[in-house]
């Protein structure tokens, strides 16, 4: 792990209109976020339902941008792994893929070479040149996954998709994200599976009701995280 | 990512969203790519039924006239309607992607722009058959065409930034197009408007692309140079400002609901 800084966030906030009124109120669902991002860190983010952590996520991406605070970048690609975007019905398998690579930010020539390795990854068969209306739920995720993991950002941001499909295609599907974190990518990773945090992530920020309470090595965390958590608990 | 690769990046996927928004289109129905053509020759029949052969009201030019307005207008008004609200449907993707919105309004207006040429090329054959043969101010047609899509996308471009904020404009946009039609010459022509008003109407833009366009077909005129000009000035001034105005209010569209 290197000490270069990718991504910075200051004391973010971000905030949504309530409702569509002339005079609507504002919520935060970010109040204040800092963070910093280094490159090769696999960073888990943990927090109750509601804490802002997909928020968090897309403000990374650079989808949405902050109210207060600020964000530093280095001139870095930033992806958030999102399955089946831009999915066509009436297209084939094959049209889908170019189409949802080149919105993950793949360019047109890179897609057509990994064509092969995307069929062959979503088990498709010849269904690879139907159109997608044809597929069941199960055959759409497969493509959309093995699209979505030959996108090789500088920063892959996860949301909660480590697993899709039927029990051997998720075993699959889930080695092949393990492996690409692995690698030595940087990520950033949220999901409610804190063991899957813990066996992934070698750094963990912690949010709490839009505010990032902790962000230090993975044991330190989890460490003040459970103290905080068993109280509830017991109460319960 | 660097810029060019960036915008290179950009471009690739605008031509393949164009192809693959066409190809679904046609697979969408039975006859598919048919419809392209069929769609506006039914409603040209309408047009040519109610104001030719009921209400009388057209010449002995009177069919040239009414295609050719009706087939230009189909595609300015469907690349300010489907551009204008490309950003607005495509909300779902500008949550989960970052990209320049630009690119929704951009890939909804060739794609029509496409299909304007598939029409196009079947009005050229009923005009050839119908006495207006080829001529030499055809070759004023390229321009003539560019400045109607900057004309129609400037205006696309000023729709597709409001109407993620004020979706309720959806409603109000089809009568304001309606109107604008029928104030441009599309379906009769302007020299029956009693003067002072047919010299104010004939300042509209819309209305001096209808004119340049025919009088290409039907005499093989020379577009009016000066008034073209004109046009194209305000044709890039608008596009200009609907471009301006997207990427002002592009931090706000993520936050949007549909």
């Amino acid at each position: 792990m290197s000490d270069e800084i990718l991504i910075e966030l200051n004391n973010v906030g971000v905030a949504f209109s309530a409702q569509r009124r002339m005079s609507g109120g504002h919520f935060w669902a970010l109040e204040d976020v800092s963070l910093q991002l280094r490159r090769g860190d696999r960073l888990g983010v943990i927090g109750r339902n509601g804490a802002g952590k997909s928020t968090l996520l897309r403000t990374i991406a650079g989808i949405l941008a902050p109210d207060r605070g600020t964000i530093r970048r280095a001139p870095v690609s930033c992806q958030l792994l999102s399955l089946a975007l831009g999915f066509v019905p009436h297209l084939s398998g094959r049209d889908n893929a170019v189409l949802s690579g080149l919105l993950l930010g793949l360019r047109r020539r890179e897609i057509m070479t990994r064509l092969d390795a995307i069929r062959e990854f979503s088990e498709l068969g010849d269904f690879f040149e139907q159109p997608i209306a044809a597929y069941s739920a199960g055959m759409t995720m497969r493509l959309a996954f093995s699209v979505a993991i030959q996108v090789e950002p500088d920063v892959l941001l996860i949301d909660e998709v480590l697993a899709v499909g039927d029990a051997e295609f998720q075993e699959k599907s889930g080695a092949a994200l393990r492996a690409r974190m692995g690698e030595g990518h940087t990520v950033v990773l949220v999901s409610h599976n804190e063991s899957q945090i813990a066996s992934l992530c070698n750094r963990v920020i912690w949010i709490e009701h839009g505010k990032s309470v902790l962000e230090a090595d993975r044991d330190t965390v989890f460490a003040a995280y459970h103290r905080d958590m068993h109280p509830v608990v017991n109460a319960a | 990512m660097p810029r060019v690769r960036m915008r290179q990046h950009l471009i690739e996927l605008v031509l393949f969203s164009t192809y693959a928004e066409l190809r679904a289109e046609a697979a969408r129905s039975y006859l598919g790519l048919l419809w392209w053509v069929l769609e506006p020759a039914l409603m040209m029949g309408a047009f040519y039924l109610v104001f030719d052969v009921i209400l009388k009201s057209g010449g002995p030019d009177y069919l040239p006239f009414l295609l050719i307005g009706l087939t230009v207008w189909q595609w300015m008004k469907s690349c300010i309607t489907h551009g204008g609200y490309a950003i607005w449907t495509n909300l779902p993707m500008v949550r989960q992607v970052h990209l320049p919105p630009h690119v929704f309004p951009l890939i909804a207006m060739l794609s029509d722009t496409v299909k304007f040429f598939f029409i196009f090329a079947l009005l050229l054959v009923i005009l050839w058959c119908a006495g207006y043969p080829p001529n030499v101010a055809y070759l004023a047609l390229p321009i003539v065409f560019a400045v109607t899509f900057l004309a129609a996308a400037g205006a696309g471009f000023v729709v597709a930034a409001l109407v993620p904020l004020v979706p309720d404009m959806r409603f109000v946009i089809e009568q304001v197009l309606t109107v604008v039609m029928f104030l441009s010459g599309v379906v009769f022509a302007l020299d029956k408007v009693p003067p002072p008003l047919s010299t104010i109407m004939a300042l509209n833009p819309v209305a001096v692309l209808m004119e340049a366009t025919r009088g290409i077909l039907m005499y093989g005129h020379w577009p009016n140079w000066v008034g073209l000009s004109k046009v194209t000035a305000i044709a890039l001034v608008a596009c200009w400002l609907g471009a301006m105005f997207v990427s002002r209010l592009a931090p706000r569209y993520p936050k949007l609901a549909t």
